[in-house]
């Protein structure tokens, strides 16, 4: 019945091949597509902590801070509970990092306010004497960019099926809108302008008051995001 | 023969020499076996060709390790593997359990001095980014823990009202966190406020109007001292445990800012640590 397969060697290592991949199919695959399922509340990104995830990236925040807590009781105890993998599920691409030059901030959002965020961005000294970490003063007059933002959340809604204006958790309202761009820009407007005034910086307030985000806005609301 | 004096050269001499005898040895069993060897098995009934075949038991100790091993493989899938595979969460949970165990017996009877150690310790690391190495709040941006209100804090509770550090999702007592319960808005106004709230961010000194005030009209329920009548209303005098342990749990919405919820970081020896702490503070 095989005796051709035995008189074609490249069939035959094809063969082989599937055989002893079988095991790690079996093994590997269920469980993986199982762990990459988002967890329990992971919702993805609203437009404005969108935009401000790319200012995170184009400042290379992730080059210093790495944004996952592996357990250890050490880091439990310092950044919250470990990292789980289903919680980067929207994470396009995730930004684990490699090395801690600064802390952890995959939970930042549960133990800093806004205000500190802005404090610390314009003048990291000021509240953290001896940081090493530089000033980022260019954040607060740079707008953000929310096209681009708007662009990779509508890719994402329709390449990827990511549950951008759909009822994630049952109860009956829509989670995270996106819709038409205007109504996204207005829906970051309304979100730029509460953390603006969290800051206490009137700056900022004005400038999300003309219509243009400060790209430090942004990056809090994506910080204040990470739970 | 200065080689000779390392053991490793000895002992490698050794081996080489118990090689050659060995191999010599052997050889010449086998050498002596074809040339005299005279066949002692029994042939089974079965030929091929002439070709016959000795009856040949298997080993007793082959039997019994052949046996053991389905044995041992039947208990390695089934219960072997399944209830001791290793586990990297399973590790962590069983760090933290060993840590807990060991941190609840150490402390069960902590000291002030070890209340005082500790709770440094979890201030610089959990709050001094907030406020301050030295407690000051930075400057304004976070409450000055070295004293107990400022006057715009007591002014601004004099006028919303407070929900009393409670959570807001919980029913009764807990949702107000005291047992008093929610402060009305706008209890004292105008001067009055201005008064009691110089006399109470004064530490209870000064302001004869505003100690008039304060027996009036706060009195009844954070009691004559201010201190809070034992937990039924939160203390203005000084940061109780009972104060510090509701901020830790529920976070705080001020005139100055917010303050997270610290919910579940800490254990109850260091929350009440940290409030030695700040309470060591406003004494110096």
């Amino acid at each position: 019945m095989f005796g051709w397969l035995e008189r074609n060697p490249f069939f035959f290592a094809v063969g082989v091949f599937i055989v002893i991949a079988f095991a790690g199919l079996i093994e590997i695959v269920p469980d993986f597509a199982q762990a990459s399922r988002p967890v329990a509340g992971t919702k993805p990104y609203s437009l404005l902590r969108l935009a401000g995830r790319q200012v995170y990236i184009k400042d290379s925040c992730n080059a210093c801070h790495s944004q996952l807590i592996r357990p250890f009781k050490s880091e439990t105890d310092r950044y919250g509970n470990y990292s789980l993998s289903g919680e980067y599920a929207y994470d396009r691409p995730f930004l684990w990092g490699s090395k801690r030059t600064g802390p952890d901030l995959h939970r930042v959002g549960n133990y800093r306010t806004s205000d500190w965020h802005a404090n610390h961005m314009w003048d990291p000294t000021s509240v953290v004497p001896g940081s090493i970490m530089p000033a980022y003063k260019h954040m607060f007059t740079n707008v953000a960019d929310l096209e681009t933002a708007y662009a990779e959340a509508l890719t994402v809604k329709k390449v990827f099926n990511v549950p951008y204006d759909k009822d994630i958790d049952g109860d009956g309202k829509v989670d995270v809108p996106l819709g038409s761009f205007e109504q996204a820009k207005k829906q970051a407007l309304a979100e730029a302008l509460k953390i603006a005034k969290e800051t206490k910086r009137e700056d900022l307030v004005k400038m999300v008051e003309s219509g243009k985000i400060p790209e430090i806005v942004a990056l809090i609301a994506y910080l204040n995001g990470l739970k | 023969m200065n080689w000779l004096s390392d053991n490793v050269n000895q002992l490698a001499l050794l081996g080489a020499a118990a090689i050659l005898v060995l191999t010599i040895g052997v050889s010449a069993k086998y050498f002596k076996q074809i040339k005299e060897g005279k066949s002692e098995g029994v042939l089974k009934d079965e030929n091929w060709d002439g070709i016959g075949e000795y009856k040949n038991n298997s080993p007793i100790g082959w039997s019994l390790a052949f046996i053991g091993t389905i044995i041992w493989g039947v208990w390695y899938w089934f219960v072997g593997y399944p209830l001791n595979a290793f586990s990297q969460i399973g590790q962590y949970n069983e760090e933290v359990a060993a840590h807990t165990k060991m941190f609840e017996k150490k402390w069960a009877n902590p000291t002030k001095e070890d209340l005082l150690g500790m709770g440094e310790g979890v201030y610089l690391v959990q709050c001094s980014p907030c406020h301050g190495i030295d407690a000051t709040g930075i400057e304004g941006k976070a409450q000055d823990l070295t004293k107990r209100l400022l006057k715009e804090s007591v002014l601004a509770v004099i006028e919303k009202g407070s929900a009393a550090l409670g959570d807001k999702k919980m029913d009764g007592v807990g949702k107000f966190g005291y047992q008093m319960g929610e402060m009305p808005p706008g209890l004292v106004s105008g001067d009055d406020a201005k008064a009691v709230a110089e006399y109470v961010a004064n530490g209870f000194k000064g302001n004869q109007k505003g100690a008039e005030v304060f027996a009036n009209a706060c009195a009844s329920c954070h009691g004559p001292d201010g201190k809070g009548m034992n937990g039924m209303a939160p203390n203005l005098k000084e940061y109780d445990d009972t104060i510090i342990k509701h901020v830790l749990e529920h976070g705080k919405q001020g005139v100055i800012g917010t303050m997270p919820s610290f919910k579940g970081r800490l254990t109850a020896v260091q929350e009440k640590a940290v409030a030695t702490y700040i309470r060591s503070l406003s004494e110096k």
